[in-house]
């Protein structure tokens, strides 16, 4: 996320999980965001979602991409927006929002998608709303297999943030 | 004893240097406070490579 969008004023990743929430939209945080709010100690610059793919779900999805002005990331900065199908499909769409950038993926590492993710998810109140996320463990036993250079760097941290929250159990 | 992360992570040394302070800290926290605390952090990452690029865009 090295581009000139959003501008540090407009970056509230909080706001754009609640907007999220707000319009019940049916999706399990994954990625940085959600060792963040497990507690790991680490800074992210993006949401990342798996959503469900429903015909109501990506209805609700797509009502709030509208609304959040969002557009693709490019390096071009070719200004496209994304459509309704897109959202219907198996990859993962790299958008920027009012509010901050937004991943929303079909699928994540080895096509695990929101139903076969479902079990390994946590919910928390935020802000008045449920919030579903990817279990801290499950985080870590997907990022294992990684070769992404960040999530590597990242991983011994989780570890030593999932071993601190046993020992607090 | 404080341990720092290297930019270089290895299967032997990742483990050792891990700050458990850091994530001791972060754990007290509640879920909302550490949504804060990244968001803080991400502003302010953003300006100051924003600062970055305006002092190397004026330097050119």
């Amino acid at each position: 996320m090295d581009s000139d969008k959003p501008e540090p004023a407009h970056l509230d990743l909080s706001a754009l999980l609640e907007g999220l929430c707000k319009e019940k939209i049916a999706f399990i945080l994954v990625g940085g965001l959600a060792a963040v709010i497990q507690g790991a100690p680490i800074t992210t610059l993006d949401v990342d979602i798996v959503h469900q793919q429903t015909v109501e779900n990506i209805q609700k999805l797509d009502r709030f991409l509208k609304s959040s002005d969002a557009r693709y990331r490019r390096p071009d900065h070719k200004d496209i927006r994304p459509r309704t199908d897109d959202l219907k499909g198996k990859g993962h769409l790299l958008l920027t929002t009012k509010t901050g950038p937004l991943d929303i993926l079909a699928t994540i590492e080895k096509g695990r998608n929101y139903e076969a993710l479902l079990p390994h998810t946590v919910e928390i109140e935020f802000r008045g709303h449920q919030l579903r996320l990817l279990h801290l463990e499950t985080l870590i036993a997907l990022k294992k297999g990684t070769k992404d250079a960040k999530d590597l760097q990242r991983l011994p941290i989780l570890e030593e943030t999932a071993k601190q929250l046993r020992k607090t159990k | 004893m404080k341990k720092i992360l290297t930019d270089k992570p290895t299967p032997q040394n990742v483990k050792a240097k891990t700050d458990e302070g850091l994530v001791a800290m972060f754990i007290k926290m509640t879920p909302e406070q550490r949504l804060t605390a990244n968001d803080n952090a991400a502003r302010a990452i953003l300006e100051l490579r924003h600062g970055f690029r305006q002092t190397r865009t004026s330097a050119s």
